[in-house]
């Protein structure tokens, strides 16, 4: 493609006046939008060229939703156009953005799940009879072709309920294709895939592309993005801050870019081992549940991290649900401090001392409606009594803890009466780890704690669990990030299936060993579960 | 201390012109409610200075507004925890009705006449939230059945008004006015408000039972015992509404079926009018004692100034659509900030 790009507005060199020719299919113009006089995003230009994957890059909140949101028109800018192959783009309005072309695939798939998959796609299209009626046989021939594209194997009657991550993306590109889209933004399409399954939405999406289809792509994994996009735009606090030809970049650029500063690299990485001489704080005895965990059985001691690597559905989650008391096993049981447990709900869990931060942060985690403040103190209520003996909580012993806590997880927020909702990703996860920190739990157990979470938070994060190792508390870490389980872990233990494939500690705890350890094989690796 | 980071990229990227219209919505979706309360008061007292505007009815309108505050408090807290309970109105009727039977049929002592109606009242609570928590009926069923079942019940307690071996002093209940000429009611009804209060907003319980309501997942996570905090609820609803029942009763001098009927949907219209009040469409005491003086303004100010009275239930229809209206809204723009 183009080897040079504008570094300032005043660089009409011969580059940039090529980005900005006729090809540039999209044109995006000035575009600012401001939420309750904080600016979102401040005079953003933004070209895409017929059959390009744009990557868009940025710390959470740097603006990456807000320009998408406007693409998609849910959101109206306060000033600057769009325009679609010379039309100018009616913002606000969905429909005008859909008959336009455009298509928005969230991480949150908009599936209906007892639809079909054909359903699904189906609902993306509208060709009508002549008495305006849904054709149903025009449309489904539509929608098979899409599938066809986007190499759909699994029969397309089949419930979108039963279909693994990776095949509902599918359905999602389909759907898109079948209504025409020529322009696909796609908001962390790898989060919840696992390495084979991200792959194959690669070759999909550089298919996409030779057929002249335009790619927004959004995500923190920025290998991803440095191998897969043409051009890259880096935004930072509203504004575009760097754009970018493939191979002007490499990832500690693309990092600099984004945050303003370097992070630790993985060379330098400190090797953690904790302590295992005394007696384990948690065991996990034969435990099997479903068929999606089997016979697991393992120790955690006290200051330890462990981490459960492995790939998306080999029962990691499982495994911590059954730990926190969300499901009880059909065999085997648990252990605290040598103690038998028999967990009936996870009410039992947490008065035991073990605590589950989960996946679904905000179906899950958040009251998105209350404060930071409420949702750091619901765990620990009783520290936050007057009288120890009566049900009445101090308000001002409420803002104390709240206050600390926000202030030992450097977690971003105007004040601790701001409500979680208005918090980035980050920072509400913080907040959730926050919950834990003064309710003398024993066990915490952290389901994907950086997924969606821009670099520097996730050091924060990861600064947090280690504190709180630190602290003697013993941590179970389920991670699809190879990287953090390496950065992180004093021991790494690799689910495959539901069953525990190998143990890994100190300096053999690699990438490489690890993702090894996740497939069976390399063949079998590709296996999936449809 | 908090970082100021956000604070500082606000500063540099200046301030934009405000969204009035936004701003509008936003101001509407929380204090809507209020203004409209005050723009009423000052409506009826323009248009009635000497009948409205006095001490006389200002009381009246207290006293009346004080068995649907009581009986909407109580319906308050099972929405603050993500349920309904439509059996209150019907709880109201029967335990006003057996309250009355328990005195003049079994010829029982008035205080354990009314301990005992009270204690049934937490009891068809309980009932309703065992039902809901534990046996998974969905709550609109469930109380709702509940409900039905006990105008049966009561219609086979006593198929006719109850008039006869009623104790002075049970009238005098609410018909007494025990300090400053105001009706005891009154202080029933500002008592109780005031220990809801305190329990929602102050202590362990209340903070569970916003969680339970803001997002059940995360509360059980939290190690928040749901169903407990749950049937607290609902027995706090029944609590209320047989307070409501026995007052009204004592009110009327007699135990009449079906007579509390009525509060449920009153209590539904003040508790989500309440909801659209300062807190972006949570369910809170203060909000749901506001929604029910709007409606005792309102059907006072409408009878003085001479309105049918078939006119009562257009109105407050209409206020029942209007307030979920609006709590809808407030939710909306909460979400949205």
């Amino acid at each position: 493609m183009l080897a040079s790009s504008p570094d300032s507005e005043g660089s009409a060199d011969g580059g940039s006046a090529n980005l900005r020719s006729p090809e540039g299919w999209m044109e995006i113009r000035g575009l600012t939008k401001s939420f309750a006089g904080e600016r979102a995003l401040v005079e953003a230009d933004l070209d895409l060229a017929r059959g390009e994957v744009h990557g868009l890059v940025g710390a959470n909140g740097a603006g990456k939703s807000t320009l998408i949101r406007c693409l998609a028109g849910v959101t109206t800018a306060d000033r600057g156009r769009i325009t679609i192959d010379g039309e100018e783009l009616r913002q606000g309005s969905p429909q005008a953005s859909e008959r336009a072309g455009l298509a928005f695939i969230h991480q949150e798939l908009n599936l209906i799940p007892h639809f079909s998959a054909l359903q699904n796609m189906l609902l993306g299209v509208r060709k009508t009879t002549r008495f305006g009626l849904i054709d149903w046989k025009r449309s489904s021939v539509q929608a098979r072709a899409a599938a066809e594209r986007v190499g759909i194997h699994f029969p397309l009657d089949t419930r979108v309920s039963e279909l693994s991550v990776a095949e509902r993306w599918l359905v999602m590109i389909g759907k898109a294709l079948a209504r025409d889209a020529s322009f696909i933004a796609m908001d962390e399409p790898t989060a919840s895939l696992s390495g084979p399954e991200s792959e194959k939405l690669f070759s999909i999406i550089r298919d996409l592309s030779r057929h002249g289809v335009a790619i927004l792509y959004v995500s923190h994994r920025l290998e991803e993005v440095l191998d897969l996009c043409d051009r890259i735009t880096v935004l930072r606090d509203g504004r575009i801050v760097d754009e970018a030809v493939r191979g002007r970049l490499d990832k500690k650029g693309l990092v600099r870019a984004i945050i303003g500063h370097d992070i630790r690299s993985p060379e330098d990485r400190e090797h953690f081992t904790a302590d295992r001489s005394g007696r384990p704080i948690f065991s996990v005895r034969g435990v099997a549940w479903r068929g999606a965990v089997k016979d697991v059985s393992f120790d955690v001691f006290s200051g330890e991290v462990l981490a459960l690597g492995g790939l998306v559905g080999a029962g990691r989650t499982e495994l911590a649900h059954l730990a926190a008391g969300v499901r009880r096993p059909d065999a085997g049981h648990f252990e605290l401090d040598g103690k038998r447990l028999d967990l009936a709900d996870e009410a039992a869990a947490v008065e035991a001392g073990i605590a589950l931060v989960p996946e679904e942060r905000r179906s899950q985690g958040l009251m998105l409606q209350h404060s930071v403040a409420y949702n750091m103190n619901i765990a620990s209520l009783v520290n936050l009594r007057s009288f120890p003996a009566l049900p009445f909580l101090s308000a001002r012993k409420g803002r104390r803890q709240a206050e600390d806590l926000v202030d030992r997880l450097s977690i971003k927020t105007p004040s601790i009466d701001t409500k979680i909702a208005s918090l980035s990703g980050g920072n509400q996860q913080k907040a959730l780890i926050a919950r834990w920190l003064n309710s003398g739990i024993r066990l915490l157990i952290l389901d994907e704690p950086s997924r969606g979470v821009d670099v520097g938070a996730r050091e924060e994060i990861h600064a947090a669990i280690r504190a709180l190792a630190r602290s003697g508390v013993g941590i179970i870490l389920i991670s699809s990030d190879v990287e953090e389980l390496a950065i992180l872990a004093d021991r790494v233990l690799v689910m495959r299936e539901g069953r525990l494939t190998g143990e890994l500690s100190g300096r053999d705890i690699t990438e490489a060993r690890i993702i090894e350890l996740s497939y069976h094989t390399a063949d079998s690796g590709q296996g999936e579960p449809a | 201390m908090i970082n100021r980071s956000d604070a500082a990229v606000a500063a540099v990227g200046g301030r934009k012109p405000i969204d009035w219209r936004r701003a509008g919505l936003v101001f509407l979706s929380r204090y809507g409610t209020i203004v409209g309360l005050l723009l009423m008061l000052v409506f009826f007292s323009i248009m009635a200075p000497n009948t409205f505007f006095s001490r006389a009815n200002f009381l009246n309108i207290l006293s009346q507004a004080s068995l649907t505050a009581i009986i909407a408090a109580g319906l308050t807290y099972t929405l603050v925890v993500g349920e309904f309970d439509l059996s209150v109105g019907f709880v109201a009727s029967f335990i006003g009705l057996i309250v009355v039977g328990f005195m003049s049929y079994q010829g029982l002592p008035i205080w354990i006449s009314i301990a005992l109606a009270l204690a049934v009242g937490i009891g068809l609570g309980l009932i309703n939230g065992v039902l809901v928590t534990k046996v998974r009926i969905n709550a609109v069923i469930s109380t709702l059945g509940v409900g039905t079942m006990l105008t049966g019940i009561g219609f086979s307690y006593s198929a006719f008004p109850i008039a006869s071996g009623i104790p002075r002093a049970f009238t005098n209940l609410s018909l007494g006015r025990v300090l400053f000429g105001v009706p005891n009611p009154v202080f029933f009804m500002l008592g109780i408000l005031l220990i809801l209060w305190t329990i929602l907003n102050r202590t362990d319980i209340g903070q569970k039972m916003q969680a339970v309501g803001a997002n059940i997942e995360a509360a059980r996570l939290s190690g928040i015992r749901v169903d407990r905090i749950k049937m607290f609820a609902f027995a706090t609803a029944g609590f209320c509404a047989a307070v409501t029942g026995t007052l009204l009763s004592s009110l009327l001098g007699s135990g009449t079926l079906g007579v509390g009927d009525g509060y449920l949907l009153d209590a539904f219209a003040a508790v989500f009018l309440g909801s659209a009040t300062l807190r972006d469409g949570q369910f809170h005491i203060v909000g749901t004692f506001v929604g029910v003086l709007i409606l005792a303004v309102g059907f006072n100010g409408l009878a003085i100034l001479g309105a049918p009275s078939n006119f009562q239930p257009i109105y407050k229809g209409g206020i029942l659509i209007l307030a979920v209206g609006m709590s809808a809204l407030a939710r909306r723009y909460a979400a949205a900030r």
